[in-house]
This record gives C-alpha cells, sequence and structure tokens, in this order.
C-alpha cells in the first residue's frame, strides 16, 4: 500500500467511524465535503486535489466500513462527467458547487439501463441529475422533476425513480459520450467494489468480535474450531479480493470489463461474509436492534447494482475465453 | 518497478527465449525422461547464473535480493519452463540451512554439490507426524562419532531420487517434544536406508518413504547443536519465502487457454453458465495472483505479518481445486477414460482427472487447509488457541 493511499485511508477512517455504524445523511454528508472527497477526482486547474484511482478506492472502502448514506458514488460520477466536458461555460461553477456538498446525483443501475433512470440516490436532496443515454450524456436540473423513492431493504440508502422534465446541459455527444459513458460505469463498479470491502471487513471484525465474547458451553464460541475456521475462510476470501482491489486500482489499464469483474467478485464476497456472519451471530443476528442485517441488505443491494454478478462474470467468462490462446 | 528490475526483467525473458526447453513435456512419459529434462535444465540455469539468485553473491548469478527473485519467477512462470521439481529442495531448503547453521566446513563440503546437481530432500514427515512435526519419532542415539538413526521418514519430496536428505530426528524425549530434536545431514546412500516410491492417486510418484534401520551418521554431518533440531528446521521451512505460490498463481493463469480450448472443443463457447463459471474462476486465479505478489511485495518492504503466508497458500489450494475441478466437468467422460500423465508436468497438465486429484498435494502438503485455517484464526485474527486437554466420548469425566 502505498504511503498515500494509507495516509488517506486513516484520516477517512477516523473521519467517518466518529458518526458510528450508519450514521445520519447530514452529519455524515458533511463529512465527505469536508475532507474533500468529492474533491479527490477533480484536476487541480479545476480546483481538486488531482488524485488518483487509488484514493478513490481508499474512500469508497472506508464509506462502506461505516455504511455511509448519501450519494458519493453518484456523486462522483457527476463529477467526472463534468470534468470531462471542457467545451461547458457553466462547467466550473457546477464542480464548486459539486465538490462543496450541492447534491447531484445519477442512476446506478446498469449502463444500458440507464434510460429509465431508476436506483438513483438521493433524489429529492438532489439539484441536478445525471443523464446518460446511447450517444448522449447531459446534466438536467431537477426542479419539477417527478420523483418517487422505491423504499429498500437497504436503509442506509435511499433510491429513487426520476422522470426528468429536460435534457438540460448536455456534456458530451457521439463517440465521446459512447467513450465517456464507459468510463464512468467503469468508476461505478469500482466504487462498489470498494464499498462493499470495506463493509466486508467490518462486518468481519465486528463478527470475531462477538464470538470473542459470546460464551456458551462456558468457553467463548471463538473457542470452537467449526466457527474459527469459517472465519479464517472469510477473512481469505476477503484478503485475495482486497489485493485484488488495490491491484485493479493501481492499474491504468484496467478499464470496464476488467472493473466489472472485479466487481463481481468484491459484491461476491461482501455477500458471502455477510450471510454467514448473520449466521454466527445466531439469535441476535435476525434481530433490528443489531448490525449484521445493515450489512446483509448493503451486500445484496451492491451486488443487484451496476449489474450483477451474473453478468460481469459471464463478461468475463467471453472476455478470458478470448484471451486465453495457447 | 525500478529501471534495475525492468532491466533484469528484459534480460530473463530474452535469455529464456533463447534457452528455455521448448515442448517439454511431450517427451516427459517416464521417470527416467522427466529426470533428464530436470537435470538438463538446472544445468543450463546454472551456466546462465539464474538457478540460485537466493545465494550470496560469490556464488555465479547470486547475491540477489527478493525483487530480483521475484521477476525471475515470474518469468520462468511466464515461459512455461519446467518447474524444478529436482532441485528445489537443494538449492533453496538445503542451501539455505547450510548458509544459516553449517559451519565453514560443512558448506565447503555439501553448497558447491548442489550447484553440479547433486539433489537433497527432506527427511521431516513420519507416520505419525504429519500436521504435528513435532511429534517426529524417528530415533537418533549417540555412539562415540557417530548417530545411530532408526526410524521412518515419509512424503520425502523426490526422494527415491536424491543423494542426500536434511533429517530431523528425535535425541532426547525429556522435557517439551520440540526440545528433545536434532538436525542430522544424512548421505542416502548409507548403509541401512531403504527409499520407496509413494505411488500417488494419479499415478507420479515424486515422494518416497525412507526407512532408516541402523543408520550410522557421523557427528561432524549435525547441523546446529544437539536439542536445536526444531530451530534449524524452522530455517528449512521458511527458505521459500513466497515465490513458489506466486511462480503457481502465475503459471495457473498461464493455464487458463487449456479450459478456454475445453470449452471450443465442446462447443460451449455461447453457454451462459459455463462462461460465468470460467469467469469466475479467472477472477479467483487473478485474486490469487494479486495476493501472491502482494505478500512478496510485503515481505520485501518487512510488513509481513504472521499467518499473511497461509493467506496465500489457502486461497491458492482453493483456487487450484476449483481450477481443475472445472476441467474434470467441463471435460466429461471423456476424462473418466485413463490417460497416462506427464511426469513433472505441473499441476495443470489437461490431463483433467490426473490433475484434479494432484490438486490435493497443495490442499494437504506444506500444512493443510485446516492447519492454514488454525494459524490464520489463531495468530493472525487472535482468536484463542485449541484447548491443551480434552475429554473422548466415553471416557469418565
Amino acid at each position: 500500500m502505498s504511503t498515500e493511499r494509507a495516509e488517506l485511508r486513516d484520516a477517512a477512517r477516523k473521519a467517518f467511524s466518529a458518526g458510528g455504524l450508519a450514521p445520519a445523511f447530514d452529519a455524515s454528508w458533511n463529512t465527505v465535503a469536508e475532507m474533500g472527497a468529492l474533491m479527490m477526482a477533480v484536476p487541480e486547474e479545476l480546483g481538486g486535489l488531482g488524485l488518483d484511482r487509488e484514493a478513490s478506492g481508499a474512500i469508497h472502502t472506508e464509506l462502506g466500513r461505516t455504511l455511509a448514506p448519501g450519494p458519493a458514488i453518484a456523486q462522483m460520477l457527476v463529477i467526472e462527467a463534468l470534468v470531462a466536458a471542457d467545451g461547458l461555460a457553466e462547467r466550473q461553477d457546477l464542480l464548486d458547487r459539486a465538490m462543496a456538498g450541492e447534491v447531484m446525483t445519477a442512476s446506478l443501475a446498469r449502463a444500458d439501463a440507464w434510460g429509465s433512470l431508476t436506483a438513483v440516490p438521493d433524489a429529492d436532496r438532489a439539484s441536478h441529475l445525471l443523464i446518460v443515454r446511447a450517444g448522449h450524456i447531459s446534466l438536467a436540473p431537477l426542479e419539477g422533476a417527478e420523483i418517487t423513492l422505491r423504499e429498500t431493504w437497504d436503509k442506509t440508502r435511499r433510491l429513487f425513480e426520476v422522470r426528468p422534465t429536460g435534457d438540460g446541459l448536455v456534456l458530451a455527444q457521439g463517440d465521446a459520450a459512447t467513450a465517456l459513458a464507459q468510463q464512468l460505469e467503469a468508476q461505478m463498479l469500482f466504487a462498489l467494489a470498494g464499498d462493499s470491502l470495506g463493509g466486508a471487513d467490518a462486518i468481519l471484525e465486528l463478527t470475531i468480535e462477538y464470538l470473542g465474547t459470546r460464551r456458551q458451553f462456558d468457553r467463548p464460541l471463538a473457542l470452537f474450531q467449526a466457527l474459527k475456521h469459517r472465519v479464517a475462510d472469510m477473512k481469505t476470501w476477503l484478503s485475495a479480493a482486497e489485493a485484488l482491489f488495490w491491484n485493479r486500482a493501481a492499474d491504468n489499464t484496467a478499464g470496464l470489463q476488467e472493473l466489472g469483474a472485479l466487481k463481481a467478485h468484491a459484491t461476491s464476497v461482501y455477500r458471502a461474509i455477510a450471510e454467514d456472519a448473520v449466521q454466527l451471530h445466531g439469535g441476535i443476528g435476525l434481530t433490528m436492534e443489531h448490525h449484521c442485517h445493515l450489512f446483509l441488505k448493503r451486500a445484496t443491494l451492491n451486488n443487484a447494482l451496476g449489474g450483477d454478478a451474473d453478468h460481469w462474470e459471464e463478461q468475463a467468462g467471453r472476455r478470458a475465453l478470448e484471451k486465453a490462446v495457447a | 518497478m525500478t529501471d534495475a528490475l525492468e532491466t533484469l526483467r528484459h534480460d530473463v525473458r530474452a535469455w529464456l527465449e533463447a534457452n528455455a526447453p521448448k515442448d517439454w513435456r511431450a517427451a516427459c512419459t517416464t521417470h527416467e525422461a522427466f529426470l533428464q529434462t530436470q537435470r538438463d535444465w538446472f544445468a543450463k540455469l546454472v551456466e546462465g547464473g539464474y538457478a540460485v539468485p537466493h545465494w550470496p553473491a560469490e556464488w555465479p548469478g547470486g547475491g540477489q535480493g527478493l525483487a530480483e527473485q521475484k521477476v525471475l519467477y515470474e518469468e520462468l512462470a511466464r515461459a512455461d519452463t519446467p518447474r524444478l521439481l529436482l532441485s528445489f529442495m537443494s538449492t533453496y531448503h538445503a542451501a539455505s540451512t547450510l548458509f544459516e547453521w553449517g559451519s565453514a566446513e560443512q558448506q565447503a563440503r555439501y553448497i558447491p554439490r548442489i550447484l553440479e546437481g547433486e539433489i537433497w530432500c527432506q527427511g521431516f514427515s513420519e507416520p505419525g507426524a504429519g500436521s504435528d512435526l513435532a511429534a517426529v519419532r524417528t530415533r537418533a542415539e549417540r555412539r562415540g562419532d557417530v548417530y545411530v538413526v532408526n526410524g521412518q521418514k515419509l512424503w520425502s519430496t523426490m526422494g527415491q531420487f536424491a543423494d542426500k536428505c536434511l533429517l530431523l530426528v528425535r535425541t532426547s524425549t525429556d522435557g517439551v517434544k520440540q526440545a528433545g530434536l536434532t538436525y542430522l545431514l544424512l548421505d542416502l546412500k548409507a548403509k541401512g536406508v531403504t527409499a520407496r516410491p509413494i505411488h500417488q492417486i494419479h499415478g507420479d510418484e515424486e515422494f518416497a518413504e525412507l526407512f532408516l534401520d541402523d543408520v550410522e551418521i557421523p557427528v561432524e554431518d549435525r547441523l546446529g547443536a544437539e536439542g536445536q533440531g526444531w530451530a534449524v528446521a524452522q530455517s528449512t521451512l521458511s527458505s521459500e519465502r513466497g515465490l513458489t505460490l506466486l511462480e503457481l498463481s502465475a503459471r495457473m493463469r498461464g493455464a487458463l487457454w487449456r479450459l478456454a480450448d475445453l470449452i471450443r472443443e465442446n462447443g460451449r463457447e455461447s453457454d451462459a453458465g459455463v462462461l460465468r463459471d470460467f469467469g469466475r474462476l479467472a477472477s479467483r486465479i487473478d485474486a490469487a495472483c494479486a495476493i501472491a505478489d502482494q505478500f512478496l511485495a510485503n515481505r520485501i518492504a518487512g510488513l509481513e505479518r504472521v499467518g499473511d503466508a497461509s493467506l496465500v497458500k489457502l486461497t491458492y489450494s482453493r483456487t487450484l481445486r476449483e481450477f481443475t475441478s472445472l476441467g474434470l466437468r467441463l471435460g466429461g467422460l471423456e476424462t473418466q477414460y485413463h490417460e497416462p500423465i506427464i511426469f513433472g508436468g505441473g499441476m495443470e497438465t489437461g490431463n483433467w482427472m490426473a490433475d484434479f486429484m494432484n490438486s490435493y498435494a497443495w490442499t494437504i502438503a506444506g500444512g493443510s487447509d485446516e492447519v492454514q485455517r488454525n494459524i490464520i484464526a489463531e495468530r493472525l485474527l487472535g482468536m484463542p488457541r485449541e484447548p491443551k486437554t480434552w475429554t473422548l466420548a466415553g471416557d469418565a469425566a
């Protein structure tokens, strides 16, 4: 791990953990903006920090670790699209507002389904919506748009269906829009992978802690080898997935397909760990008062957002088939 | 990656293009051909200065750091050369232990011969000492200038082809079991030694059983002091430093074409279920490569934690099982007709039933998956150790 990334991770962990698990929106979103998370990917000449994908990885893993609410992933897509729109007169003004925390959102559904604008986080708080259609990317004001909350099982996120009133400002068209759409989709997949691995690490840690505290048959559950071995397996899957995540974060050649495969892998690991965590917690894991279910629900949602594992694993298989020649 | 490492990579790659054996698997249909392939390839590496990068600088090609060795092993995997099955234990386990514990005289006697092709094996495991290595019972009794050794060793890699053996014996039964162990260097041609190959379930014989019957080993062939054997054995066991799993993971990624060919041969290129399984496996192999790579990078930077090596091994062993299982499944009935194996052909030879059975080598040898899980849980995650006392069902309470 590079020193800068470790420092950034430590700073983010300190800032985000102050609110506890699944913190309230206002405080959490203020922290995201205050620590400059929304400025990271913006070049310095546009007022940002000019940091790379590794930095964004450090932020998303920490947001996932605390089950942070808010539209960070969607907003970063808007920001990335604005950065790419270099002919746009309003660009700097919009970027400044977005970097300061004015909510601008986008759909987290798969790209080819983006026309219907589902799975839009925090649309009721947002001023603008990114619209990605074939060969055409725009940013529309949300004032007057018809928005419907689709209540999710995962209460750490709020997703809406949105029918915008107009097209708004055009950010990219034609081939440029196609390329940008791929870039945005790749970024979304990477962010979902990071969120998942942060969440998986957190629930694994909490599970180990629980097994060490909970006593049955006059001994801590952590003493039972059957349970220890399951935890060891979880740690192993997670560690390998984390290694892959940071490897892809540092690899500038990793594009949509590689990040799609990464997202499928990371969300599958998250789901497997969150599922087993509920089981290892026993009865308490089935109650609303305990945090286990929050991770389970976020894990299954992450699995479904951005194209599920079936989709990306099939893509990865197709690609491996093309590449793997004796 | 620094310029020096890039230059090294370039040099190694060019050297391998000119010198690596081609189509060597096709020749390895007998033990004899396998041994010849191994000997020739090792001699070539010695000549090229790539056989012992981890040895001190006075040796040909020595004085290289772990980062340089990593580059070398990545390139060996990429070129799909024969794995150094016959000589690896000599250049790593034997040499590293001798460099650390051997007297000047012992080093001078044994180390140069390794470069000439002398083969060492390891005599640690026993019928009653597998995962529980400290339970070694092979007995060595000091009589004047010799130890007289009696016992049985198991799973000595290449033991039937070896010249010498790193031998862990018991010289005392007092105190904790680790404290009674002593480390000896055994000449396998000595009187009273019988090496018998172990017939593995897939048909290869990569390991031997050693029977030691009143074998005399000169006291001067002891490494470390009497009773220090456990500490010396730890040097042996930690000598390879993560390169093997890095190499093996890279080879598994390189062998994905075998599964791809199978998918094409069976006309299943459009079968979504097959593509998903293949894609999922490809990602898992990428993750296995990434964690092996990260492990070595951390080791080079001095950031390794206790238990990290177990994460790498468990990742590899489980992924290899998946790789071979998928081959077996996709190959269908055809995999069930016996095909002769390729001796020393590696973990992925395309003989799917043989590869599938051989993949257990990594879930059992070198610390089974279950032992790795204990290490991860107890030493990396800080969960409580196994209780030292127990009651069997039916025992009086």
